[in-house]
């Protein structure tokens, strides 16, 4: 019985397919990224949230218009739920910007308002280097020319006005708003500007967001390498670093659900290679680092990094591995975290018990059930019912999800970590795994559990 | 009051029908409104002397939703006809489905359908292209529907389509269809193929229009035919049709016709070669 179907299930038998216990015997994947099954009161998000949320957002320099209705905006602000730093607080995530469609838009049309609103945000902000506007579900039912509006647009303020045609209702979640993304950046952006001069240590690191500063603690260990880092897609990245991302010797990707796409596009036009990696818990990122080096002959200077990093946090991890040793996680993520730190939790004698996303595709979960024992709970795009059976039924001692589930974790009576915006990062490489693993203990052995009183217990 | 919707094929002639149909009406000492749903915004163009009238959604636009008033987007026409039009956007913009929706819900807000009234009319336009055009049918705000047709493959098609609407929404809206409006476009055996097709889609023939030039010339003149010439017999044709919907109790849910079916049914009659 590869596929068990949840108790809460019981009125939804085709979640069956999607929840799968791991056995190595088998070939077997959760049926994932295809259409909600209704009834399952999916957490996914849409195209729009995909493009304009993730991807794009994190870019520091341009003003990023939502035309829409003016819900759609706050969501997807980066200064609201999301954490993608940059260097240019003075502007980035600091201003909303949004057509807010009225009624008499909808039915007139909105690309009279959509143009005058392009160039007051830029006559407001003449310092932003462009203006992308992403279209919401409004504006693909009632067909707005986003491409004659931005062409014009572009002509009249003289910087680059890129539209994103990423419709909320397309695609079966925010998967294809990262691929429209990609799409577009690449045919918009990337390979529009030379770089000032090129070495033949350039690099891209391709599809990490700088969330709660990660590329701050990513980037110095290629520096020190000798490697120089032409751009960072797009986590506290200029639109000016993704037009000369295409003079890169290499694409580092991070995240590979949001940014193959791009990095496959890059290397089919200009013969880029790409490398994945892991850039969680010191064994995963030592491997990068090796990997990187490789690639473009520094694998001394690596070693002298990898040394001094090392020797840097492993003691102090040495002794948080002994206060973890045989934990149990449940790790909720959006999609290759959930396999990412498969690997760092048993470096730090964690195990996963449970592992779920909420659009992953077929290629995560083949990391996943490669990445976990057999027995393991591997679910996709699951439920609050499901989660909450799951969190009482497994009862891990820590869960991993995103701010939505902290409380109903809390009342659970399980530990929680804010695994999408962090609770206080950095997580990446080594001195972001010392956060990481302070935040873990900080969760799991908080006095507050030693007071509450569990049901059947005095 | 009675609450009538009129559809039909895009040209078949809807709009000079329903003006003619309200005028005779009001003739006959019925109180009468007549809104257009069509963007052009020409559906009560005779009826008001060809005068390009403020529309609803044109007002709206102009002075925001809350101050939009009845006395800026009624205006009175030929007999007593209170006149409407919703109006929208310009071909290819923005989603005039909405407007339809948003120009009747204001109407109803602001109350415009008073006690006095015998009949509201909807002309809608065209066939049913989304949901916002079907909405006079769907929400309840009409009751019966008159669909206009000749004995064009076309016309009969796009009529059976707006049957297939009346199906989905009867039961929710408790709409029905009234009848089909011949509009003669002097196809052979028009008179009997608009019987046998109303009859087969279990409705009938409410009556049938001949055509007739004096239509045209009353067009230009921006008059409807009961105006124009009152002791017309085209204008008789007119009185005889609303006497007919004075007097018409057949409304049924509505059976419509495989392709196929219509298909034979055009053949049987010689239409289709």
């Amino acid at each position: 019985m590869p596929f068990t179907l949840l108790k809460s299930d019981k009125p939804i038998p085709e979640r069956e397919k999607h929840t799968y216990i791991k056995a190595a015997s088998e070939n077997l994947l959760p049926r994932c990224n295809v259409q909600t099954t209704p009834g399952d009161f999916t957490e996914r998000g849409c195209t729009y949230a995909g493009c304009m949320g993730v991807v794009c957002g994190p870019i520091k320099d341009v003003i990023h218009l939502v035309h829409g209705p003016i819900g759609c905006a706050y969501w997807t602000w980066g200064g609201g739920t999301r954490q993608n730093l940059s260097d240019n607080p003075g502007f980035h995530r600091k201003y909303c910007f949004s057509t807010d469609m009225q009624e008499d838009n909808v039915i007139f049309g909105g690309e009279d308002k959509l143009y005058k609103s392009i160039l007051e945000a830029h006559e407001e902000f003449p310092e932003a280097k462009g203006v992308f506007v992403h279209a919401t579900c409004t504006i693909g039912l009632i067909g707005d020319d986003l491409n004659g509006v931005c062409k014009r647009a572009e002509q009249e303020i003289g910087i680059r006005v890129v539209p994103f045609n990423c419709e909320g209702f397309r695609g079966c979640s925010q998967s294809l708003g990262h691929h429209i993304a990609n799409d577009t950046l690449f045919e918009r952006v990337v390979g529009t500007k030379e770089p000032e001069y090129t070495t033949d240590y350039d690099m891209n690191i391709i599809g990490d967001y700088n969330i709660q500063g990660d590329l701050w603690v990513i980037k110095p260990l290629f520096e020190r390498m000798g490697i120089r880092i032409l751009c960072t897609f797009t986590g506290n990245a200029s639109v000016d670093e993704i037009a000369q991302a295409h003079r890169a010797k290499l694409n580092l990707m991070h995240c590979q659900r949001s940014t193959p796409y791009i990095c496959r596009l890059m290397e089919k036009k200009y013969g880029i290679p790409v490398l994945r990696a892991s850039l969680f818990g010191i064994e995963q990122t030592s491997k990068a680092l090796r990997e990187v080096a490789a690639f473009f002959g520094l694998e001394d200077k690596a070693e002298e990094i990898i040394e001094e990093e090392e020797s840097k946090v492993a003691p102090e991890i040495e002794e948080y591995r002994k206060k973890f040793d045989g934990k149990r996680v449940f790790i909720y993520q959006g999609a290759p975290r959930a396999w990412h730190w498969i690997p760092m939790f048993r470096e730090l004698g964690i195990e996963t018990i449970a592992a779920a996303t909420t659009f992953g595709h077929e290629d995560d979960y083949a990391k996943i059930c490669a990445r976990v024992n057999d027995g393991v709970l591997v679910l996709d795009n699951p439920n609050a019912l499901e989660l909450e059976e799951i969190l009482s039924e497994l009862k891990p001692d820590l869960f991993v999800s995103g701010l939505k589930e902290k409380y109903l974790s809390y009342k659970l009576g399980v530990p929680f970590i804010n695994g999408h915006s962090y609770e206080n990062g950095p997580y990446a490489a080594y001195s972001g795994f010392l956060n990481f693993v302070s935040d873990i203990e900080k969760a799991m052995f908080a006095p507050v559990w030693g007071l509450i009183r569990r049901e059947g217990h005095a | 009051m009675r609450q009538i919707a009129i559809y039909g094929k895009g040209g078949i002639g809807k709009s000079t029908t329903t003006q003619n149909l309200t005028a005779a009406l009001s003739t006959m000492g019925k109180r009468v409104l007549q809104i257009g749903c069509d963007p052009k915004a020409d559906s009560t163009r005779m009826l008001v002397g060809g005068k390009r009238q403020p529309t609803v959604l044109d007002t709206l636009r102009e002075v925001g939703t809350e101050n939009v008033t009845l006395e800026e987007v009624v205006h009175t026409g030929f007999g007593g006809i209170k006149c409407v039009e919703a109006g929208g956007p310009e071909p290819g913009v923005g989603c005039a489905g909405r407007g339809v929706i948003t120009a009747i819900n204001l109407l109803e807000e602001l109350g415009a359908y008073t006690g006095d009234l015998d009949f509201v009319f909807y002309d809608v336009l065209g066939d049913v292209v989304c949901g916002g055009f079907a909405m006079p049918m769907r929400e309840g705000k009409a009751r019966e529907i008159y669909i206009v047709a000749s004995g064009e493959m076309m016309a009969l098609y796009a009529a059976n389509n707006i049957c297939k609407g009346i199906v989905r929404f009867a039961k929710q809206s408790g709409v029905r269809l009234a009848g089909i409006i011949g509009n003669s476009r002097k196809v052979e055996n028009e008179f009997e193929l608009l019987t046998a097709f109303s009859e087969r889609i279990g409705s009938h023939l409410v009556h049938f229009i001949p055509r007739d030039n004096i239509v045209q010339r009353a067009e230009i003149n921006k008059k409807t035919v009961i105006e124009y010439a009152p002791d017309s017999t085209q204008a008789k044709e007119y009185l005889h049709l609303a006497k007919n919907v004075i007097e018409n109790d057949n409304f049924v849910i509505p059976r419509p016709l495989e392709y196929e079916e219509l298909e034979e049914l055009m053949m049987e009659f010689g239409v289709l070669a």
